[in-house]
């Protein structure tokens, strides 16, 4: 699979770049989608936060125990929205992991 | 050679026994700063937390890819600083590291606990071991533990001390100040190690030898071999021969079966007594178990200590009194300030202000009730809205361990006798299972006698026939609602007090280990009704 993020135009409001995707792999899955999450969110200059469901509460997307704190499901409505030095590529990056589905069925060599 | 030097003082626990001197630092006599500040307490959680990366960290690399995922995931979470951040509050509030980080971790795990998604439910577990695993390195061993064998000299000697001490190599306690009702004196006696208090400070050298003829209230420093060789000689074995074989049941002369119950302060205790000597344990206290904050906040540490008293028991039931903390039994970095007053917030009082530490206990007892014949005893109850309130945390923590797919039993829970108010109103406590009097504390409170100043120690000794009069109209009142009543006080070991307890209608009695060859043989000389036996 493309590991570049595939060039997509975010919506911008407010000076944030913001993004909107329907989680098709649970994050509570496995606590390693978490992992992979924050670790790609935590590599970006940028201020990462996400929305669950519109909660209307935007938590640090770098922070471990806030995404797990977020009850994130399969079918939750995630919004990620960034902030700062290249933070349409973050938010790019970070959806693509989500569509990827983390990247966990690879790991597992279980891919089709 | 030096001239011995001797000192009496008043006798804690009888016995005798001889050993280098343990001189006790003037700084470590009982002073646990009453608070630390806040930046101390975050920066023991913050080493709590490095430690259990580290172990983590060491556990990964020997590990498979799965496992790791696991590990590398708590590992992450354990550096998040958002952890860090949720207990701070909690810490700038008062809390010790250990209280706030369980508190804040729990209501964490509560929260993921109530996903609709099955899996990261799943998840909750290994947020659990992080807090477990944090909280276990916040464990500290008490400071200051001395050699076995040695006597313990000072002004005074905390309860999680004595606990954290071995004292299978014999030894003994002398305290400057200290009093014969102190929980350390207790402990002494329920142990039969030798103890004299109130000697008034003097001279003696660290590790100079030191004779301890704890009945007759004498201490000699650097005694000559002489005077030790006689005091071994003359010192009456503690476990004389019994006439009789003993069980676990005991009749009145005139016939009527009477409840003989253990007293257990430490679960260490358990392997000394024989259980066929007890129809169970009728008093369990919970806060001397807990030698550290961090294990009266550890579910599993309270589970193992319940389960090790229920296999002691066999099938025979065993009373858990819930932490009576507060007041002379505070527990660092939880609560309870040293020099608290007794009549602030202690026991029910103090779990209610801090439900988090009622809730942990309360599902380590729910657990461990599913496993035995398991009753729960309030210690301090002075209205029966506290009781409700403490029934209301049972049934929630009952209800979400059910949820969870633990196995839970919901105990009997009674109501320590020990506040007049309650003792004068049992009737109103109809949601009580049973009562046990609690006669060291009501006698303090009876008297306004603070059981730790010396000075008053002659007002407290005095409390009997209150105690008395209090427990006659308690027992009338707990027969009228068919409920059934004890007593767990140090009263019920003593063979003076027996046959007015007898004859205020009790029959069921918890006992100092120590004491149960003794009682037994003064009850089989009473009647029931508390007279001698004629002829």
């Amino acid at each position: 699979m493309d590991h570049k993020p595939r060039q997509q135009t975010p919506e911008t409001t407010d000076g944030y770049c913001q993004t909107q995707i329907e989680v098709t792999h649970g994050f509570g899955l496995h606590a390693r989608p978490s992992v992979t999450f924050t670790r790609l969110a935590r590599s970006f200059p940028c201020t990462v936060e996400i929305e669950v469901n519109d909660s209307g509460v935007w938590l640090s997307g770098k922070s471990i125990v806030k995404i797990m704190g977020a009850r994130i499901r399969t079918g939750s409505i995630l919004k990620i929205r960034a902030r700062g030095l290249r933070a349409s590529e973050a938010i790019a990056a970070l959806k693509a992991l989500v569509e990827r589905d983390f990247d966990e069925e690879k790991k597992h060599g279980r891919s089709a | 050679m030096a001239e011995a030097l001797e000192i009496t003082g008043t006798c804690a626990s009888p016995g005798v026994a001889v050993g280098r001197a343990h001189v006790a630092a003037e700084t470590a006599v009982g002073v646990v700063p009453p608070n630390d500040s806040v930046a101390t307490e975050r920066e023991k959680l913050q080493q709590a937390i490095m430690a259990a990366v580290a172990e983590l960290q060491a556990l990964a690399e020997r590990s498979d890819e799965e496992s790791t995922g696991i590990l590398d995931f708590q590992i992450e979470m354990l550096l998040d600083p958002a952890l860090a951040e949720m207990t701070e509050e909690r810490m700038a509030a008062g809390d010790g590291a250990a209280l706030a980080w369980v508190e804040a971790l729990d209501r964490y795990i509560a929260g993921i606990e109530e996903s609709a998604d099955e899996q990261l439910r799943a998840r909750a577990i290994d947020v659990v071991d992080i807090r477990n695993r944090v909280l276990r390195a916040l464990t500290g061993r008490p400071a200051d533990d001395f050699p076995p064998g040695s006597v313990f000299v000072g002004k005074d000697l905390e309860p999680s001390l004595f606990l954290a001490h071995d004292w299978t190599a014999g030894g003994g306690i002398v305290l400057f100040n200290g009093s014969v009702s102190s929980h350390v004196a207790m402990l002494a006696r329920a142990r039969s190690i030798p103890m004299v208090v109130a000697t008034g400070g003097f001279e003696i050298q660290d590790g100079e030898r030191i004779l301890v003829e704890a009945a007759d209230a004498r201490v000699v420093v650097a005694p000559d071999e002489g005077r030790v060789r006689e005091a071994n000689r003359t010192a009456p074995s503690m476990y004389s021969a019994d006439s009789e074989p003993m069980t676990a049941t005991s009749r009145t002369a005139d016939g009527i079966a009477i409840r003989l119950s253990a007293i257990v302060n430490d679960a260490a205790e358990l392997a000394l007594i024989d259980p066929a000597l007890f129809s169970g344990v009728g008093l369990m206290r919970t806060e001397f178990l807990m030698t550290s904050p961090a294990e009266a906040l550890d579910e599993e540490r309270h589970y193992e200590i319940y389960r090790q008293a229920l296999r002691w028991a066999g099938g025979a039931p065993v009373t858990i009194r819930m932490l009576d903390l507060g007041g002379d039994k505070p527990l660092p970095g939880v609560g309870g300030k040293t020099g608290e007053s007794s009549m602030g917030l202690r026991g029910i009082r103090f779990l209610l202000a801090r439900p988090e530490l009622a809730r942990i206990q309360a599902r380590a007892l729910l657990r461990a009730a599913a496993r035995g014949t398991l009753d729960v005893l309030l210690p301090m109850v002075t209205v029966p809205d506290e009781l409700e309130a403490m029934r209301a945390i049972f049934e929630a923590e009952s209800d979400a361990l059910i949820r969870r797919g633990v196995e839970v039993h919901m105990p009997e829970i009674g109501v320590m006798v020990e506040v007049p108010a309650a003792a004068l109103m049992l009737d109103r406590f109809s949601r009580s299972a049973f009562f046990s009097f609690g006669t060291n504390d009501l006698a303090q409170y009876l008297m306004a006698a603070a059981r730790e100043d010396q000075t008053v120690a002659t007002l407290y000794d005095a409390a009997a026939p209150a105690v008395l009069r209090l427990i006659v109209q308690g027992v009338a009142a707990a027969e009228a609602m068919n409920r059934p009543i004890g007593i767990c006080g140090e009263m019920a070991s003593e063979p003076r007090h027996l046959p007015g307890l007898l004859a205020a209608g009790l029959r069921h009695f918890s006992v100092v280990p120590n004491r149960i060859a003794d009682v037994r043989s003064v009850i089989a000389g009473l009647r029931s009704d508390g007279r001698a036996q004629k002829g």
